[in-house]
């Protein structure tokens, strides 16, 4: 009987463990690359965010914000380095502008956050 | 309908932690105080055991259906966040794998206890198989954690939250036990000497299980939080020094514990042990359960070590609770509206002087209102002011004053409809239910003053709502802040969150005991209430 517990309990575990990958905690962008290289305007740029976490990309979204909080849906994927999302931001007149993003770290948990930038000449 | 489930989301992690603590340190407690295998069968007998298995049933049964719900919960949320039906990518996640099998398994425990423990409760074969079921629900919680998602030490960071999770479980479900253990002694069901002796029994297994929460809870802390500022000054910081407070409490009532048992064994003196001890467990499980919704609120912060550029500084938290003229003119409502546009502009935000003093205003005249109170309540126990008796009835005013004041972009003063406001912000559903429990803690408490049946069980209302006013100060949101506006909003409130546990403590102690512990418990649960006026009265909102 005990064997019979114990060969159940080996099973259970390994059914558990191999139908898990890694996962995230509570994201929030520990650096971004707009800190060190603004956005020139006229042209399309690619902006790295880094974050504390892992993000289901899948299950995100991202908002490049306008005057007039206008949202505009942006395409992104999953940078070189864990945690990294890159986005794709079309070209852009001077001005204010902001990312938005809705993130779902892999730990269930769903954030919301903005990072405001400026567009320059 | 966003509201909800946000704010859903933020209170079904402490009730899963609760299931969890029920079912599992439930286990622990069979296997290493009661152990009924070897037991006399009239010492530990069936309504002793049935009960036992009764707690860890309905703890296993709720944790497969709270985890089932905080899955559907998520999948309401993505939806209504992102606008789109979240599969098949959430299927993929661990979120959901991990929830699923821990729900199942939390399942098959409670089924397995329901349908063969309960009539071969005196088996130690049944009582391991429960333990092999138990341990793969314990391991899977690990991939729900923090320590998962982190980049480094990955492993070592899920192992050790487990390992506390599962001390903490062991400690907490045992005292849901001991509770359990009075009721019984109380209707005369097990054999007097039972309770002292299981109460001694659990003493050295309580100090170990809290061992290895402090140890294991010190090598997480140095992991998330790697300056002194990252303690004082984020959120994640905050939830933590407010989980050594509540630590520090519980563990004075289990020194209590401990203080009449060796009083009982060593001269036989059981006053303390039969009229002080089982109020104490009572006392130290609402704060246990208050540790576990604080724990679960922790989980969704973001840890120190990740932000250290929106952590506060010690005197701007220090700054929060300066005392200061409370503000007693409100900006107009005119002048409010007019800057809300701005204010929660996301391009363009211009911060809202009008929106700060408001809600300065709110939180001053609040503190006015409970300071006074509290006042009325110390001159209640001197002789000649038997009227003051009648203090709660400041709750009625305060709930109509926070009525109309706690979001006046909403109904009844603003152009935001009652139900849209309510069911899409979470915190303006926060403030409904917070202003929803003044009023009926205020109605409850005059009527149970109002009683001339010295057996009412009205009195007991107050202290449950306050403590869940506690719990709702603690897992209390501001969302669409940064960090740091967050924080220095949330430290305030966890504070009075603290103060309101212990006003429900004091007052649910000065309700059962008797003598001058009656009086101690009754003047500071006042005392909470009067800190908890002079935290409102000080209030300043930053500007944002």
């Amino acid at each position: 009987m005990y064997k019979t517990n114990l060969l159940s309990l080996i099973f259970i575990c390994v059914i558990a463990l191999s139908h898990i990958e890694q996962s995230s905690a509570h994201a929030v962008v520990t650096k971004h690359s707009l800190e060190i290289a603004p956005v020139r305007s006229g042209k399309p740029t690619s902006v790295t965010l880094d974050f504390n976490s892992k993000i289901e990309v899948g299950l995100s979204k991202i908002f490049l914000v306008k005057t007039g909080d206008i949202h505009e849906s942006v395409r992104f994927s999953n940078g070189r380095k864990p945690g990294q999302v890159v986005v794709e931001l079309p070209a852009l007149d001077p001005g204010e502008y902001a990312l938005r993003f809705k993130i779902f770290a892999a730990d269930g948990h769903l954030t919301e956050d903005i990072i405001r930038f400026i567009v320059k000449p | 309908m966003e509201g909800i489930a946000d704010f859903l989301d933020s209170l079904v992690g402490g009730v899963d932690l609760v299931c969890y603590a029920m079912a599992i340190g439930g286990l622990f407690w069979v296997m290493v105080i009661v152990r009924p295998w070897n037991a006399d069968h009239q010492r530990i007998n069936e309504p002793l055991i049935q009960s036992t298995i009764r707690i860890i049933y309905i703890g296993g049964f709720s944790l497969a259906a709270i985890q089932l719900f905080k899955i559907i919960l998520k999948i309401w949320l993505m939806a209504v966040i992102l606008d789109k039906w979240p599969f098949p990518e959430f299927a993929d996640t661990n979120q959901f794998i991990a929830g699923i099998i821990r729900s199942v398994l939390a399942l098959f425990l409670a089924l397995y206890c329901y349908r063969y423990l309960r009539t071969a409760a005196y088996s130690k074969y049944h009582w391991e198989t429960v333990v092999f079921w138990a341990v793969p629900l314990v391991i899977s919680g690990a991939w729900l954690v923090h320590g998962a998602s982190r980049f480094e030490n990955t492993a070592l960071l899920m192992a050790l939250t487990v390992l506390h999770q599962v001390a903490a479980a062991a400690w907490i479900g045992s005292v849901f036990q001991l509770v359990n253990l009075w009721r019984l002694r109380k209707q005369n069901k097990i054999e007097e000497t039972l309770w002292p002796d299981l109460l001694k029994q659990f003493s050295p297994y309580g100090i170990y299980s809290v061992g290895v929460i402090i140890l294991t809870g010190v090598i997480l802390g140095f992991n998330y939080i790697d300056t002194w500022n990252g303690f004082i000054g984020t959120g994640y910081g905050n939830l933590l020094m407010v989980k050594i407070i509540l630590l520090a409490i519980a563990l004075s009532f289990a020194w209590l514990n401990r203080k009449a048992t060796i009083e009982y064994f060593q001269n036989g003196n059981s006053f303390h042990i039969n009229n002080r001890a089982p109020y104490y467990v009572e006392a130290e499980t609402f704060v246990l359960i208050t540790l576990l919704f604080t724990a679960a609120s922790l989980a969704s912060q973001p840890p120190a070590i990740d932000i250290p550029n929106l952590t506060a500084s010690w005197q701007e938290v220090l700054n929060t609770f300066t005392p200061r003229i409370p503000r007693t003119t409100s900006p107009t409502l005119e002048a409010l509206i007019a800057g809300e546009a701005g204010r929660v502009a996301i391009v363009g935000q211009v911060p809202s002087e009008a929106a700060t003093a408001w809600s300065d205003y709110n939180h001053n005249i609040a503190g006015i209102f409970l300071t006074i109170m509290s006042l009325f309540a110390m001159l209640s126990y001197r002789k000649g002011f038997e009227w003051a008796r009648y203090w709660p009835v400041g709750f009625i005013g305060l709930g109509i004053f926070l009525f109309f004041r706690s979001d006046a972009e909403t109904w009844p003063l603003g152009p935001i409809g009652f139900w849209e406001s309510t069911f899409n912000n979470g915190e303006v559903l926060q403030h409904r239910i917070a202003t929803t429990l003044v009023l009926v803690l205020g109605y409850y408490e005059l009527k149970a003053r109002l009683t001339k049946d010295p057996d009412s069980k009205l009195p007991y209302f107050f202290p449950i709502l306050a403590a869940f006013g506690g719990l709702m100060l603690l897992t209390h949101s501001h969302v669409g802040f940064q960090a740091k506006t967050a924080f220095l909003i949330q430290v305030g409130h966890t504070l009075m969150g603290i103060f309101a546990l212990i006003l429900a403590i004091g007052r649910w102690l000065e309700l059962t005991l008797d003598g001058k512990a009656k009086q101690i418990s009754g003047f500071i649960s006042v005392f909470a209430l009067f800190q908890i006026g002079l935290i409102l009265m000080f209030y300043q909102e930053p500007l944002y």
